[in-house]
């Protein structure tokens, strides 16, 4: 069992990015045998805190102890040689090379002073996989072995390198509820040998069940330190989210019209091939704001992409306005009235190296009066730009100023006006209010309720709770790639905390 | 019994199938050429058209790759057999002198499998190096002019391999601390190194060229090929093998060190790393700069010894711009063979097959002219291999991409 | 406000930071940075000639003259004035390839593709145009010269077009296909017209090269003698290219749409422009420039195609990604640097730098040595605009929180 001596301490750890306070005097402790759990929502510091442990940022101010001495880490390096291991979210594996290659990385077993051993590589990752359980085999590569093989290759990694100290972010965040489980027995049996355990998580119910201690951070700062023994999902959900005075948005009740956006049993697959959209229905009518909460990689970004063109379902059907555009390119989804404000507005919504015109009518110049047989007309482009920027209140440039250089909400308000402007029936805004300060997260609500009362369905992708439920008609849970639950905007941040991490009661979809 | 059954499992493997269907190909053409010289169309057809079947099965096995390659070389073998047999036999004979095509083929590829070489530790280290062109280059010039100055080949080889070391590593500061554009940056390697050793051509050796007396990197002459029983093979060993110059055999060793090196020692598993993954390699401790300017330096040097060949060992002199794009060509050959030391030996050897093929279509006066399209066939095929239709090349996954630290 | 390793970005796009660089070395300095890489170039070549014992303030002064600009000045005159207007005339005839294997490299820059291609593709022009040029010889002047241009055109187009197709299909990337269709041109070229070959010259069967082309095909002169190579027309239709470039991408939906996945493929594709089709319009548009070069050259003043000329194809073309990159890939910046380089290698030829100044053979590698350290600045160049520009960055970062941490991350 765990005993009270800290292997590890973290004392008043600040970090501070341009902007954003990452780390708000954070004191963290682990102690030796235990597992101590990390839990907040996406932007609370979790990561932040942990690169500043393994040595990757460095910390503003506060201070690192192992064992009660004081240390600093200037890279990947020393945290290694003090006996700290991490495994990444995004694992730091090379495809194409075998599992022992990969674990031996850096610090090899050579014969004759230079040949890599190759076949004593073999023999400690099996040993080492035999003696903690970590099924996996050595000679096998890479990238023919499954997520959750890779992840006890991480695992590897750093008992190979005799780390007492095993920081794991967001580690089921890849895996099936399966390999969850089996990755839950290998800790245990980690923690069992003497290791301590640094586990990140925002998944309540999985805290709960592995955790020893849980720290709750929310918005940079440590909450509270709990033993799991006592605690209950309902009072760490309140921890995670906070009671925030909620943001007024003045709208009238919905008056729902129409079907049209229609998503049917879709299933997606991501980049790394992984389905992370798994049968998800959802209807969003005229007038309404429907609003899909959830904990971010959960699906949201592949279902919008699938949404507005960007990537091909594997299965299911999507409908906008009794049409099916299942598959259709994104020239076509805009055609037919799909506007969509993206996630990134840095990479996917904007040509920040283009002028405000230009963005603006990036999706109008082959069309008159902007161009006419191929020939494009800049003075109207211009000319439009300058009416949507007085009509959107476009600051810091007029219309040839590069995009890259208005600030976040500006750069915000083009994308907006861009996708307003063309009138669209279906709007689907992906986190719309990323990044942005006060008054233009105001701005960007107005404007959604606007077309809403215009007409359009709004379909809100959102981090946010406040925001979900500040703006919605409807409030839709999504986790693990399917919709778990329809809830009014009323419910409480609790309740919807408790559904969107996997706790809550799952109700039956409601149809709309 | 079930030895048989996985036996019969076996035979039904598309991997074979495809194989075989390659092995077809090539001995139909092999029938039609000397010394075997079948004139009947018919069986090189018959064996080619099976080489395309075996390829057919083999796509519909899965293998489509591999399918295709069959495909190609049944069919290449069908055309190949058609086209030689409308030739004289006499003809033939005059331009397949097998002995005088493989000792030049050696020859011809030798620098290119030193540049190639080079450019493999570069680009398996994350760099792309398009400047091994101009490292051959000012490695051939140096290696003249060190050999000059000094009387000693030896000392001229050290010379040149400083000298394209280098060069390597303006290349290597600008694409891994200045994180410049790398092809960008190896163009400009080129336009310099031909401005410089132009420039200080002219300027030391005028009109006049290099001396007639450089100090030549000798042959090394292996007579005792010639006992080798039977005799035929013996004499066509010795007029192969028996009269090569030492920096080909040097290649070998070169060949055989870089293999060890890259697939067989630490510190090749950390280049590898470093081309493939920087993220990973730095997180376990490992200078990702550090190695890729050891790798870049190291392809300046490897890559100027095929320039030191070319200036020494070959033609005996230095003259402007005598690699005459052989460095491109080593990079074609470093993509042919998928960035593999032997793949790309491979790989020279086919382009310097070429190189040695095309000057004897000379002895044959109506064929004259066929030497010249023979060599546009390496491009062909290299570019057929880029597009994917032979195999698919994949470079390292972080070449040309410069990599910042934390 | 990720605190995660942002995921978009844990698989970076080849294309994205190449593209976020070249805009803001677009962006920032203006005239100014070319101009101090040329600058520190001329002067780093300006140290060389001073090492070799030779003074670089004369050797500049000859190469200037001897490429004929110095005709500009009002108080050069008689015979002086007569051998520079000669001169300048040569060196203008030198524009006219420089500057369109200069949009070649150009055009496929702003789509954010390198195209090192412009040699096969000169002579895939070259091979083209001369043949139409003899052959045709029926025609009547006007519609022969169109013919044979506009097919040039075309060719150069194809063997871009080629590259293109094969990165928007398979994904090959641009600089290894267009090396090795550089080199198919090369030995089909030299095959063509080499002996025995189909379009030698079967008049001299012991000499490699193609038949004259016809009369009616030479364009023609408006500066100097057609004999002693005037300035052709040629110059024209380059300098018309140069406006056509401008318009293309300033002025029409395809410009619009090749700018746009230049900068940013993603949001393009976000945007519904079609990608791929982008790469490959981009790859054959730079290819028919360079094509068109080799048939203005052939029918300028070569009139007859030999071996000599498809080697020398090789430093046309690269010359031509000197002049890209220092023009900054605008039209002006091009013309500009167009005009640099063709008096620089016109300047060092044998026949116009006075040898009693500085040895021609030498000022030819010179101009090789300035060309090489023009471009190497020219990527240097992007590292300096990005230090002076951090500052600029940090507040668009303030204003922009989630990219701050992202970038920090």
């Amino acid at each position: 069992m765990a005993d009270a001596t800290p292997v590890l301490e973290l004392r008043g750890i600040t970090k501070r990015f341009p902007g954003v306070l990452a780390n708000d005097a954070v004191d963290f402790d682990l102690r030796r045998g235990e597992i101590h759990a990390l839990l907040g929502e996406n932007g609370a510091g979790k990561s932040t805190l942990m690169n500043i442990l393994y040595g990757l940022y460095r910390a503003d101010a506060g201070d690192v102890l192992l064992a009660g001495r004081r240390v600093s880490f200037s890279s990947a390096k020393d945290a290694i040689r003090a006996g700290i291991g991490m495994v990444h979210q995004h694992f730091m594996l090379i495809p194409v090379m075998t599992v022992a290659e990969n674990v031996v990385l850096g610090n090899e077993p050579v014969v004759s002073g230079v040949f890599l051993d190759e076949r004593n590589a073999a023999a400690r990752v099996r040993e080492l996989s035999e003696r903690f359980a970590l099924a996996v085999e050595p000679v096998a590569r890479i990238d023919k072995i499954s997520v959750g093989q890779q992840q006890r290759v991480e695992i590897l990694k750093a008992l190979y390198r005799r780390a007492d100290i095993l920081i794991l972010d967001e580690p089921t965040a890849v895996l099936t509820p399966q390999e969850a489980s089996d990755l839950f027995a290998i800790l245990r049996t980690l923690v069992g040998d003497g290791m301590s355990i640094v586990f990140i998580s925002h998944k309540l119910n999985e805290v709960l069940e592995i955790a020893d201690r849980i720290t709750v951070l929310r918005r940079g700062r440590a909450i509270e330190t709990v033993p799991a023994a006592g605690a209950t999902p309902a009072s760490l959900a309140r921890g995670m989210v906070g009671r925030e005075v909620l943001l007024r948005v003045e709208k009238r009740p919905a008056t729902p019209g129409d079907t049209l956006l229609a998503v049917e049993d879709l299933h997606v697959r991501d980049d790394r091939d992984l389905e992370t959209v798994r049968g998800l229905s959802l209807q969003v009518r005229a007038g309404e704001i429907v609003g899909l909460a959830g904990i971010d990689g959960n699906g949201q970004t592949e279902l919008v992409e699938a949404i507005v063109g960007l990537r091909r379902p594997t299965d299911g059907r999507v409908g906008v306005a009794g049409d099916d555009v299942t598959g259709a390119r994104p020239k076509h989804l805009i055609d037919v009235g799909v506007g969509h404000i993206p996630q990134d507005r840095h990479r996917r919504g904007l040509v920040l190296d283009f002028s405000v015109a230009e963005n603006l009518s990036l999706h109008d110049y082959r069309k008159a009066p902007e161009s006419r047989f191929g020939w494009l007309w800049p003075h109207r482009i211009v000319a439009r730009a300058r009416t949507l920027i007085r009509e959107y209140d476009i600051r810091g440039g007029g219309p040839s100023t590069a995009a890259g250089s208005l600030s976040g909400g500006n750069q915000q308000k083009v994308v907006i006006a861009r996708e307003i402007a063309a009138e669209p029936q279906v709007l689907v805004a992906a986190q719309p209010t990323r990044g942005l300060d006060v008054g233009a997260i105001e701005y960007v609500h107005r404007r959604l309720v606007e077309q809403r009362d215009a007409g359009a369905g709004v379909l809100l992708v959102s981090l946010e709770l406040e925001e979900i439920r500040s703006l919605s008609d409807r409030i839709l849970v999504v986790y693990e790639g399917r919709i778990v639950g329809e809830y009014p905007p009323e419910t409480s941040e609790e309740e919807l905390g408790l559904a969107m991490t996997g706790g809550g009661r799952r109700t039956e979809q409601v149809p709309a | 019994m079930s030895a048989v059954a996985a036996r019969v499992e076996e035979a039904r493997d598309p991997r074979l199938l495809g194989l075989l269907g390659i092995g077809l190909g090539l001995v139909a053409l092999w029938l039609v050429l000397p010394p075997e010289t079948v004139r009947v169309v018919p069986v090189p057809v018959v064996l080619g058209a099976a080489g395309v079947v075996c390829g057919a099965l083999t796509i519909s096995g899965g293998r489509r790759r591999l399918g295709w390659g069959a495909v190609f070389s049944g069919a290449s073998g069908i055309l190949g057999a058609f086209l030689i047999t409308r030739a004289s036999v006499p003809h033939l004979d005059a331009v397949l002198t097998w002995s005088t095509v493989f000792g030049a083929m050696l020859v011809f590829a030798t620098p290119l499998t030193y540049a190639a070489l080079g450019g493999m530790f570069s680009e398996r280290s994350g760099v792309v190096n398009i400047g091994l062109e101009g490292m051959m280059l000012i490695g051939a010039f140096f290696g003249a002019y060190g050999a000059d100055k000094t009387g000693s080949w030896v000392l001229g080889i050290l010379i040149g391999i400083a000298s394209g070391c280098a060069l390597g590593l303006v290349h290597a500061v600008f694409a891994i601390h200045l994180r410049a554009n790398q092809i960008v940056g190896g163009t400009a390697i080129n336009f310099l190194a031909l401005g410089i050793t132009g420039y200080l051509y002219n300027d030391i050796y005028g009109n006049n060229g290099t001396p007639n007396d450089l100090p030549a990197i000798p042959n090394v002459h292996l007579a005792f090929l010639s006992s080798i029983p039977p005799h035929g093979l013996g004499s066509f060993l010795e007029s192969i093998f028996g009269d090569l110059n030492l920096m080909i055999w040097l290649s070998y060793v070169v060949l055989v060190l870089s293999w060890l090196v890259l697939f067989r020692t630490a510190l090749g598993l950390r280049i590898r790393s470093v081309g493939e993954h920087p993220r990973a390699a730095d997180t376990v401790g490992i200078s990702v700069y550090g190695i890729r300017y050891a790798s870049v330096v190291t392809s300046g040097g490897l890559a100027a010894m095929g320039g030191v060949f070319l200036s020494l060992g070959f033609v005996n002199s230095f003259t402007e711009d005598m690699t005459a794009g052989r460095g491109f060509i080593a990079l074609a050959a470093l993509i042919f063979g998928r960035w593999r030391p032997f793949g790309a030996f491979g790989a020279t050897l086919l382009f310097g097959f070429a190189s040695a093929l095309a000057p004897q279509f000379q002895n044959v006066q109506s064929w004259q002219t066929y030497g010249t399209l023979f060599e546009a066939l390496p491009y062909v095929l290299t570019l057929v291999a880029v597009a994917g239709l032979i195999g698919r090349s994949i470079p390292p996954a972080a070449d040309g991409r410069p990599y910042a630290k934390q | 406000m990720s605190d995660q390793p942002p995921p978009p970005v844990a698989v970076p796009d080849e294309r994205l930071p190449f593209a976020e660089r070249y805009a803001l070395w677009q962006r920032g300095g203006g005239i100014a940075t070319p101009l101090a890489t040329a600058v520190v170039a001329f002067a780093m070549g300006g140290l060389v000639v001073l090492a070799t014992g030779h003074n670089p303030l004369q050797t500049y002064r000859g190469i200037f003259d001897g490429s004929g600009l110095n005709w500009l000045f009002p108080w050069v005159t008689g015979a002086a004035r007569q051998t520079a207007a000669f001169n300048l005339q040569e060196t203008g005839l030198l524009m006219i390839p420089l500057i369109l294997t200069g949009l070649a490299v150009a055009f496929a820059f702003r789509c954010g593709l390198f195209n090192i291609g412009g040699q096969g593709q000169y002579i895939v022009g070259i091979v083209t145009g001369t043949q139409i040029g003899v052959w045709l010889a029926s025609l009547p002047g006007p519609l022969h010269i169109v013919i044979a241009v506009t097919a040039a055109t075309l060719a150069g187009a194809v063997w871009g077009g080629i590259a293109g197709f094969l990165r928007a299909t398979v994904g090959a990337h641009e600089v290894i296909s267009t090396i090795m269709l550089n080199w198919i041109a090369i030995w089909v070229g030299s095959y063509l017209i080499g002996f025995g070959g189909p379009f030698q010259d079967h008049s001299q069967p012991g000499v490699p090269v193609s038949r004259p082309i016809a009369m009616n095909a030479h364009l023609p002169v408006f500066w100097g003698n057609p004999l002693l190579q005037g300035l052709d027309i040629g110059f024209f239709v380059a300098l018309g290219m140069l406006v056509l470039y401008w318009l293309v991408l300033r002025r029409t939906t395809l410009g619009f749409e090749v700018r746009a996945v230049g900068f940013s493929p993603d949001a393009a594709a976000n945007s519904g422009i079609k990608v791929a089709r982008s790469y490959f319009l981009a790859m054959a548009i730079s290819g028919g420039f360079a094509g068109l070069a080799g048939a203005l050259d052939i029918l300028g003043w070569q009139f007859r195609l030999d071996v000599t000329t498809i080697q020398i194809a090789s430093q046309i073309a690269f010359t031509g990604i000197a002049v890209a990159l220092l023009g900054r890939t605008t039209a002006i910046g091009t013309f500009l640097a167009g005009v640099l380089f063709a008096g620089l290698v016109n300047g060092t030829s044998t026949a116009n730098l006075d040898p009693s100044v500085f040895p021609p053979q030498l000022a030819g590698n010179l101009t090789t040595i300035i060309q090489g350290l023009v471009v190497l600045f020219v990527g240097a160049d992007v590292l300096i605009l990005y230090v002076w520009n951090l500052r600029r960055k940090a507040r668009v970062r303030r204003a922009a929180p989630p990219a701050a941490a992202a970038v920090a991350e």
